[in-house]
């Protein structure tokens, strides 16, 4: 089968695991990942009933690990698919108007980008306080932009085409052939964006814990537990690289889903290869 | 004969941006009053250099965009004049076929909804499934296509389609804009010949436009020269190319190539060809 | 015949990518001087070729076969080999000239460079001879024109300062593909009497890869008509286009409208090849043509032809003995 690369297939599965493992936290969790178990602290990987061992206050690693890919999931699938809708929706006005709408909408993209990241984060947390929806916020804020530059350029691409001028003369209205002609031809690039930008939010989650104004408990995330990780390094058992690990992975899984998703989407390909 | 579609000293100006921040404001001529008509079941032409201002007479026939002066009528009624009514049954009664038959054609539609699009758009009151089938077999392509995506095609085949496309809602006029420019040699006579049998059989309109005079000798009866903005001269296809008068019509006739001039040795020799000169105006149109 | 005295022999060229083969082993000779022109439509091959025998094959595709040009094979030079080659003893002009050349550089830079490069001038000499290049090419203004950039000329006159690069270095043998295609007609004949022009000057050998017959018959003496990868008709122009033997050819010539075979009637109807180009990837057994042949017999569908007889040969099983086109 031409569609199923390497990278689709790696990606695939490396996703499907991480999604399994984040509703699996849902409903069946090995230890309570908060309340401390001082007795069993700072127990080595490979320890009786705890595969990958304990933290300093002996909660269970794995435990931890679950909820954390539960947070990691939400809150980039949740600033991706804010910033897919919110940007693909700009960016289709701002394609279909032109003049003065588009230069409103693609300026106030050019000055959303030009503020850094972490900057708004730190703003909306000291502002909102941290958490799961803040940070959500933050990476909308943060992503939106690219999503209307990447969205209001495909458009114009295909606006450019001769079947577009074929609808308009039916007398077909703009919404019609941004719905039916635009957005099935754009959507291909769009589901690559939102790949890769699920993988950024999950990393831009982690910094955003790991500097503390993320996540904090009860709540759990792999970027808090690196944060609470960082005073044990070199003292004892390899704390900091579950979490490490588990960013890797799922960062990559989705990068690969997004650039094998881009093979098989591309029409351009599709029409070489015919 | 009454003409069907005409363009009745037909003016168009494009605003210029200003030299200086205050300067005057210019505007660039790009149809000088021209005159242009296609009779009931006439198949005619349309010659030009790119730049002369083909493109816009197209879209003004198909009333993509309203002239500046003068008027363009269908059927005797001016586009200004016409009620929602009225513009939708010239929506219908005037079709497009363009150049490139892979731009034309939305590569995630199927070849069937396609074809559909122009009969539910334009409310034709029909029953669509059964139209859909009978233009595609007057293509000569079978209803195996229907269900197929426009990448499973070649050039050729893609023409034929946008070709079923026009026909689908029963135009009476078909404007053909370069439809075989873009397709193999070996394809291009079987596409002429189509529209010329399609153009017979059903009583169409066409206008044919091309910048080889011999595909417009061949598919028109009656071809216009249109060079900066103005129709500088019009007949049949065998006067024109005998004796041209106006320079335009002689520089397109001089830059055909035939095969005999060629193999005798004369190929390249100098007509009278003048070398045209790349004038302000066509460096400024041609984006 | 010894290869010294041909600017290109081109013997068992094979290109693919892959399972696809898109060339299926070309032969053919020019001699220095000579101009060869290669009629295809798309997938014929024809440009596969011609990027075959330059070296600038897109990643992924292969060459097999020689190609003996200036006393070595170019098929296994190396990439560095043939860079120092290209411009200067073999050099191309592209359909688009547009995006041929560098859109952020000017003409003149783009000119001097390759002489520097090739013929090591010094910046100055360099200059003065890429005037004297376009004052050859009749391009008004030189001096101007020099210190212009691309998208502020016309096409025709993009596709002039292209000859111009290609011919700057007196290379022995030029290929053209599709020149003009991309010009509007009223240049086209004046830019093919150019490059007629610099050609015959040079005394370099011309490789001229277009579908459009007529500019073949007034510029090249020889013709090679390629289809699904192979030559299946080649000879000196005046014979093969006279007297076409393979019914593809025939057909072509009689189904392309010119102004030599048009009828002014109404009623008339040009005598179109049915059917379509195979793809690559589905050729049909037996000579690729038959499909699409009224001479089709049983040992067409299922043996390929043999390259059949010289000056004028061709691959097919039943020739046409006669006229082709009514002349």
């Amino acid at each position: 089968m031409r569609w199923l690369n390497a990278s689709l297939l790696v990606g695939l599965v490396l996703t499907l695991a991480a999604i399994s493992v984040a509703l699996l936290s849902l409903v069946w969790l090995p230890y309570h990942p908060n309340i401390p178990n001082i007795p069993e602290r700072m127990l080595p990987p490979g320890a009786p009933g705890h595969p990958l061992g304990t933290d300093t206050l002996g909660r269970d690693i794995v435990a931890q690990l679950m909820v954390g890919a539960r947070t990691s999931m939400l809150v980039g699938a949740g600033g991706a698919t804010i910033s897919l809708t919110l940007g693909t929706l700009l960016g289709l006005w701002a394609a279909a108007t032109g003049r003065m709408t588009d230069e409103a909408i693609s300026r106030l993209a050019d000055i959303m980008l030009s503020i850094p990241g972490m900057v708004t984060a730190l703003v909306l947390a000291a502002t909102l306080g941290s958490g799961m929806w803040t940070t959500i916020l933050a990476l909308s804020a943060f992503f939106t932009p690219s999503f209307i530059r990447v969205s209001r350029s495909a458009a114009l691409a295909v606006l450019q085409e001769d079947f577009v001028t074929a609808a308009r003369l039916y007398g077909r209205g703009r919404l019609f052939v941004l719905a039916r002609h635009v957005l099935p031809n754009i959507a291909g690039v769009l589901i690559v964006q939102f790949t890769l930008y699920f993988a950024a939010g999950i990393l831009t989650e982690a910094g955003l814990s790991y500097l503390g104004v993320g996540m904090s408990r009860p709540g759990i995330s792999w970027g808090l537990m690196l944060n609470e990780a960082q005073n044990t390094v070199g003292v004892s058992s390899p704390l900091a690289l579950w979490p490490g690990l588990a960013i890797v992975v799922v960062v990559l899984g989705l990068n690969l889903l997004g650039d094998g998703l881009r093979d098989v989407l591309d029409p351009k390909l599709a029409r070489r290869a015919a | 004969m009454t003409p069907l579609l005409e363009l009745d000293a037909v003016t168009q100006a494009y605003p210029l941006p200003r030299d200086r921040l205050f300067g005057p404001r210019r505007s660039l001529t790009v149809l000088d009053g021209v005159d242009f008509a296609v009779g009931e079941g006439e198949a005619v032409g349309l010659v030009g250099e790119s730049g002369a201002g083909k493109t816009t007479m197209t879209r003004a026939m198909l009333g993509m965009e309203t002239p500046r002066g003068g008027a363009v009528r269908f059927d005797g009624r001016d586009l200004r004049e016409m009620g929602p009514d009225e513009r939708r049954a010239f929506r219908r009664a005037v079709q497009v076929v363009m150049q490139n038959p892979r731009s034309s054609l939305d590569p995630r539609m199927s070849v069937g909804r396609s074809l559909l699009e122009p009969l539910r758009a334009l409310g034709v009151a029909e029953d669509h499934a059964a139209r859909v089938r009978e233009v595609i077999g007057q293509v000569g392509l079978t209803e195996s296509a229907l269900a197929r995506y426009p990448h499973e095609f070649s050039g050729g085949q893609l023409q034929r389609i946008a070709i079923a496309r026009a026909l689908a809602p029963r135009p009476r006029v078909l404007i053909a804009d370069e439809p075989v420019s873009a397709l193999d040699v070996s394809i291009q006579a079987q596409v002429l010949n189509l529209l010329k049998d399609l153009v017979d059989e059903l009583g169409l309109s066409m206008v044919l436009i091309a910048h080889d005079l011999a595909v417009v000798a061949y598919s028109t009866s009656r071809v216009s020269v249109i060079a900066g903005g103005r129709i500088v001269e019009q007949g049949a296809p065998r006067d024109l190319f005998v004796h041209p008068e106006a320079e335009a019509t002689r520089n397109l006739v001089d830059a055909v190539l035939t095969m005999e001039d060629g193999l005798a040795g004369r190929g390249l020799a100098a007509g009278a060809a003048a070398t045209p000169p790349v004038t302000s105006h066509q460096a400024r149109r041609g984006r | 015949m010894s290869g010294a005295d041909n600017a290109i022999e081109v013997r068992d060229l094979f290109v693919g990518n892959g399972d696809l083969t898109a060339v299926q082993g070309v032969s053919f000779t020019i001699p220095a001087g000579g101009r060869m022109g290669l009629v295809g439509e798309s997938g014929s091959g024809k440009s596969m070729t011609a990027l075959g025998i330059m070296g600038l094959l897109p990643a992924g595709w292969h060459v097999r076969g020689s190609v003996r040009h200036d006393g070595v094979d170019l098929v296994g030079q190396s990439d560095r080999q043939m860079s120092k080659r290209r411009g200067r003893t073999i050099s191309m002009v592209f359909q688009d000239p547009l995006s041929a050349l560098d859109p952020v550089r000017r003409v003149g830079r783009q000119v001097t460079s390759i002489l520097r490069r090739h013929l090591d001038l010094s910046a100055a000499e360099a200059e003065r001879q890429a005037l004297d290049l376009f004052a050859q090419i009749n391009l008004p203004e030189p001096a101007r024109i020099l210190r212009a950039y691309p998208h502020e000329l016309s096409g025709g006159q993009r596709q002039r300062i292209m000859i111009a690069m290609a011919l700057a270095c007196y290379p022995q043998l030029i290929i053209a593909d599709e020149p003009t295609t991309a010009l509007d007609v009223t240049v086209q004949k004046q830019v093919l009497r150019i490059l007629d022009a610099a050609v015959r000057e040079r005394g370099s050998a011309l490789l001229m890869i277009t579908h459009n017959l007529p500019i073949i018959a007034a510029i090249c003496d020889s013709v090679a008509v390629m289809y699904a990868g192979r030559i299946v008709e080649a000879g000196p122009v005046a014979q093969v286009f006279r007297t076409p033997r393979h019914r593809y050819t025939q057909g072509l010539l009689r189904s392309q409208p010119t102004m030599d075979n048009i009828s002014f009637d109404a009623g008339a109807r040009l005598p179109a090849i049915p059917g379509m180009v195979p793809p690559l990837t589905d050729l049909p057994p037996g000579c690729p043509f038959h499909p699409r042949c009224a001479a089709a017999s049983a040992l067409c569908r299922t043996r390929m032809p043999p390259f059949e007889g010289a000056p004028h040969g061709a691959a097919c099983w039943h020739p046409a003995d006669g006229a082709g086109e009514a002349p």
